[in-house]
């Protein structure tokens, strides 16, 4: 990823501006927001957000008791493949949020923290192109990857090291916990755990 | 939210639905690595910790001592939250997962809901009452208080009164016994005595009614158990109590009207073994105790009225059978014993016969010995096992005269070494149950005796409670193999063997270890809050050992020591914790009182 001051001259580069000129500004915290989207379809292009959990992470602790956890209430006709994968039917979408709703509370409770997640690329496309569209501007915010954390880690001394990056096998092989897999909430507490993992403790030993 | 442990369980059961959803709403997830501390002496806790995965070990500031460890929905530190600070370090020894219930949140609940915060804020026995309370279907008769709805009014007639009107009187009143009053005291007599004084004796229709009442009553006390007045009939061989308050009579309570209320049959039992006129008939009534002793346990009847009630019954029992098998004679000139945990009265399953004989006469031997058989065998038919290290009277070590138990027990006493010593623990233990109960008074003095008490005896009497480790450190990984503990081992023996050796010293005479505990406190050797604390967990043992020997359905379910730690609930793990904590705490205590660091 090129890093931000780069990033910033790129062409292209949609700063944020008004109610968001915050998310531009260096972050000096020591917190990560930990954040899943759940799609109707696996497609950067054309998946509609259908859910989207988002917690913050500072030290070891993961805070459940702020985080957010939004389903949006959204009329995407979703791919039978994927609605075996989240469970997200169209009924149970109902009682959920408008979509422009959704992108705003995620901004709010990101401010300019790093965002972290794994496969992050995917859900920093999906929520930019809804915040290009709703409010023209592209995150500003620096991104982390869990799996390029954990295939540095693991390639510091074994570089040709075979290695399984599924989030399953990355799950197995940290021994972190698989929490209802494919609710957003639950991936991203496992993330979320993998990420302090692989950031707090000494992996050595 | 996606909360990952059972709420469905106490204390948290204690909750109400809003208040659990609100709960999991206000929990954080916190992640520690192997060897993390987590919490350390003097800190501030941020709340209350809720183990999720991985095990967390409670120590003092170096590490040295362990106090405890929590397992999967364990709960620490609570002390820490209610009281200023933390006491001890808390380390988690693998990677641990807790969720965590910030400390003003959890005192938020603990304001709203009183259950909730009654479990947190009391003592091991309390929890462990609420716990019994919420989880069985307690049932309503056997938990029913002697109130107005189940006691009679008394009826008096005055001394003077003659037979006639008496019977008289009980007739316009349908009553079957009526209270007798005279200037000094007050008596009862009943219908059958009625009969039995006039058609059997020599009384007639004007005789006055003082002669032939009864005046030493048995009594209860208005707002008791109907249980524990059943208890009171059952050992009395009665079929009515007094009901006194605060000293005065208000009232009788008649076997009858309880009957009709209870549904657990244990005085139909009772009845049986009274009745039974031939071996046969006993063997029916002993072969449902156990099935008395499971429904008493599911209804939730506290473990100490069933030991109670098993033991009255239990004893009942063995007396029938040894009026059936012993000719009268005989009978007047031995004195059976029972031993180890049938004498003190604490065992409900039957786990062993252990039972020694005292003959007035060495010359009778011959004849008894046959008979000893036969009581034996009566005691396998009801379902006794055979005590395994041969402590029957059956072998010859255990049949002696008077003058033979002195000496072996003077010969025990002496020796100094393990075995004979536990020998002398089992028989001290001892209760006499049939015969001549005569015999055994002065075998029992041969052991309380001052130089006895003072000399070096009793620390080696005492050494054995030592004998076994406390299974506290391993706790969490035993579960983590599907452990096991040896409950007995661990928890059981070196409490009852230490009171035991504490009650030998001080010439306390009872055998039940929660009376010796009783007489200990009020000599001052242990404190209010040991006793309590050691009833407590003695308790406790019993308790879940007895519903996992319940639920083994195994032949002889009472032979099954092993806890299986894996189901318990996490409640009843962190009891066991505790309880376990108390009888370590107490062998620390041993060693100091008998200076036993130098064996």
């Amino acid at each position: 990823m090129a890093p931000f001051w780069l990033l910033k001259k790129l062409p292209g580069y949609m700063p944020p501006e008004g109610r968001w000129r915050h998310l531009a500004e260096p972050y000096d915290g020591d917190e990560v927001v930990v954040l899943d989207c759940e799609t109707s379809c696996f497609d950067k292009k054309k998946g509609e957000l259908l859910s989207v959990a988002a917690v913050r992470v500072k030290g070891g602790e993961i805070r459940l008791s702020e985080a957010l956890d939004l389903t949006i209430n959204s009329n995407a006709v979703t791919d039978p493949n994927a609605v075996r994968v989240h469970y997200l039917r169209r009924e149970d979408r109902r009682q959920g949020v408008a979509v422009s709703e959704a992108i705003e509370k995620v901004l709010d409770f990101v401010g300019n923290r790093p965002i972290c997640g794994f496969y992050i690329e995917y859900d920093r496309a999906i929520l930019n192109r809804y915040i290009k569209q709703l409010h023209n501007f592209q995150l500003p915010n620096r991104f982390i990857e869990v799996s390029e954390l954990y295939v540095r880690q693991k390639r510091k001394y074994i570089p040709e090291l075979q290695l399984d990056l599924t989030f399953e096998g990355l799950a197995k092989d940290l021994k972190v916990p698989i929490i209802e897999r494919h609710t957003a909430m639950g991936d991203v507490i496992s993330t979320a755990l993998m990420y302090i993992k692989l950031t707090h403790f000494n992996q050595r030993s | 939210m996606t909360i990952q442990i059972n709420l469905n369980q106490p204390p948290f059961s204690f909750l109400s639905e809003q208040q659990l959803e609100w709960l999991t709403k206000r929990l954080d997830l916190v992640f520690f690595a192997a060897g993390a501390v987590i919490l350390d002496e003097g800190d501030v806790s941020p709340g209350v910790y809720i183990v999720y995965k991985g095990v967390v070990e409670e120590t003092d500031k170096s590490g040295q001592q362990v106090f405890s460890q929590y397992g999967k929905e364990d709960i620490f530190d609570v002390r820490a939250v209610l009281e200023s600070s933390c006491k001890h370090r808390y380390t988690a020894i693998e990677e641990t997962l807790c969720y965590l219930l910030r400390a003003k949140d959890f005192i938020q609940l603990l304001d709203e809901s009183s259950d909730f915060s009654i479990y947190f804020k009391t003592d091991l026995g309390t929890q462990e009452e609420l716990v019994d309370q919420r989880s069985n279907d307690v049932s309503e008769f056997i938990l029913a208080r002697i109130d107005e709805d189940s006691v009679r009014p008394p009826v008096y007639v005055t001394g003077q009164t003659s037979l006639a009107r008496v019977a008289a009187i009980m007739e316009e009143q349908k009553y079957d016994a009526v209270l007798v009053r005279t200037a000094r005291q007050v008596g009862i007599v009943t219908g059958t005595d009625l009969l039995r004084a006039t058609l059997l004796g020599d009384k007639t229709k004007q005789s006055k009614v003082a002669d032939i009442a009864q005046f030493d009553l048995v009594e209860v006390k208005y707002g008791d158990f109907l249980f524990s007045a059943l208890l009171k009939m059952t050992q009395h061989h009665i079929e009515r109590v007094i009901v006194t308050r605060d000293g005065d009579i208000v009232g009788m309570l008649e076997l009858m009207d309880m009957l009709s209320v209870f549904s657990t049959h244990s005085h139909v039992i009772a009845m049986r073994i009274e009745q039974a006129k031939t071996m046969k008939e006993l063997v029916v009534a002993a072969r449902r105790l156990e099935v008395l002793i499971d429904s008493l346990s599911t209804q939730g009847v506290k473990v100490v009225a069933i030991m109670e009630l098993i033991t009255t019954l239990n004893r009942r029992l063995m007396e029938r059978a040894f009026e059936l098998i012993f000719p009268k004679r005989l009978q007047k000139s031995v004195c059976i014993l029972v031993l180890g945990s049938e004498g003190r009265g604490e065992q409900i399953l039957k786990t062993d016969q252990d039972n020694a004989i005292i003959l007035q006469n060495e010359h009778d031997r011959e004849a008894v010995q046959p008979l000893l058989q036969n009581l034996h065998q009566a005691l396998l038919d009801f379902g006794y096992p055979p005590c395994p290290g041969g402590v029957m009277f059956i072998n010859d070590s255990w049949i002696n005269t008077v003058d033979g138990w002195v000496g072996k027990v003077q010969r025990w006493m002496r020796s100094g070494r393990p075995e004979p010593m536990m020998n002398m623990a089992i028989f001290m233990d001892a209760e006499p149950v049939c015969g001549n109960r005569e015999l055994f008074v002065p075998v029992k003095a041969s052991w309380q005796t001052e130089a006895l008490r003072s000399s070096m005896t009793s620390a080696w009497f005492a050494k054995p409670a030592l004998q076994f480790e406390t299974p506290l450190t391993f706790l969490g990984k035993i579960r983590e193999d599907h452990g096991t503990i040896d409950i007995k081992k661990g928890g059981i023996f070196p409490l009852v063997h230490g009171v035991r050796a504490l009650a030998f010293e001080y010439a306390i005479s009872d055998c039940n270890t929660l009376q010796r505990l009783d007489k200990l406190q009020a000599l001052n050797v242990l404190d209010d809050e040991t006793t309590q604390g050691l009833k407590d967990a003695l308790l406790f043992f019993l308790r879940i050992r007895l519903r996992q020997q319940l639920e083994s359905g195994s032949d002889n379910p009472g032979l099954t020591q092993q806890l299986q730690l894996n189901s318990l609930r996490s409640v009843d793990r962190s009891l066991l914790r505790h309880a376990l904590h108390r009888v370590k705490k107490f062998k620390q205590l041993l060693v100091n009182h008998y200076h036993l660091e130098n064996f």
